[in-house]
């Protein structure tokens, strides 16, 4: 089956956003397809580079950045609330007039017409929210 | 056929920002000609009521956003009737220009005639 999920929760804030990626993990490795997983609200920030846990945590950037290597995943963080709470490519960071750009390797800003496009080419759209 | 997909909105106007990017998610779909209808429940009713005065908050108001579903060919809103009565609010008047309400008794039945929903 394919599957797309949303993810509304920030990492280390929610349990929401690590139960996303165990679903994600558990979906490929029983042999489903993910189509892409779209970060949305406060689930942008699992997209940042500067996030430093305690090593004794679970680093759930470096996580989904492991899992899209391997899957090669489609990560997409929706750029309008990247924006708005500071998750910037280089390119953004530029534009934008920003001192530093920290979107982590492996996901990439896009519009919500991406969350559109996954829902219209999905089985299931699995939502976890915040 | 075309996918149907329901927006679920259940959060109030202010206190987190759930509510304005649900209603942006829904515009977005919309403005790429998705079939997407959305249902106001729970506290997400508060949505629908005029009188919104966020700029005391420093808030934008998210009725303006709201003027916009009917202009993006969301012109019907679904409204869960038992939200409303639970927090004694009669959408009387109150409805976004262009917009119909159609109140929903049985919301369990309503969102599994969906293919997919989007829960905000």
């Amino acid at each position: 089956m394919k599957f797309s999920l949303a993810v509304y929760a920030a990492p280390h804030s929610s349990q929401s956003a690590a139960s996303a990626l165990r679903f994600a993990r558990t979906l490929l490795e029983q042999g489903h397809q993910l189509y892409r997983v779209f970060f949305y609200c406060d689930g942008v920030h699992n997209g940042s580079a500067i996030a430093a846990p305690p090593q004794d945590e679970a680093n759930l950037v470096g996580q989904w950045q492991a899992l899209q290597k391997q899957y090669s995943l489609d990560l997409v963080i929706c750029i309008a609330a990247a924006q708005r709470r500071g998750v910037l490519n280089r390119r953004e960071a530029e534009r934008l007039e920003r001192p530093a750009a920290n979107l982590a390797e492996g996901f990439e800003l896009a519009g919500l017409g991406q969350l559109a496009d996954a829902v219209a080419n999905s089985d299931r759209l699995v939502t976890f929210g915040n | 056929m075309a996918i149907k997909t329901l927006a679920i909105c259940r959060r109030a106007p202010y206190g987190s920002a759930l509510a304005r990017e649900g209603l942006e998610a829904v515009l977005a779909g919309a403005a790429m000609e998705q079939a997407i209808d959305v249902l106001f429940m729970r506290d997400g009713v508060f949505q629908l009521m005029e009188a919104q005065a966020p700029d005391n908050i420093e808030q934008k108001n998210l009725w303006r956003n709201l003027q916009a579903l009917p202009m993006f060919g969301v012109e019907t809103l679904y409204v869960c009737e038992s939200s409303l009565t639970e927090r004694g609010i009669k959408l009387d008047r109150s409805r976004p220009a262009g917009s119909e309400i159609k109140l929903i008794a049985d919301t369990g039945t309503f969102i599994a005639a969906y293919d997919h929903v989007l829960s905000f």
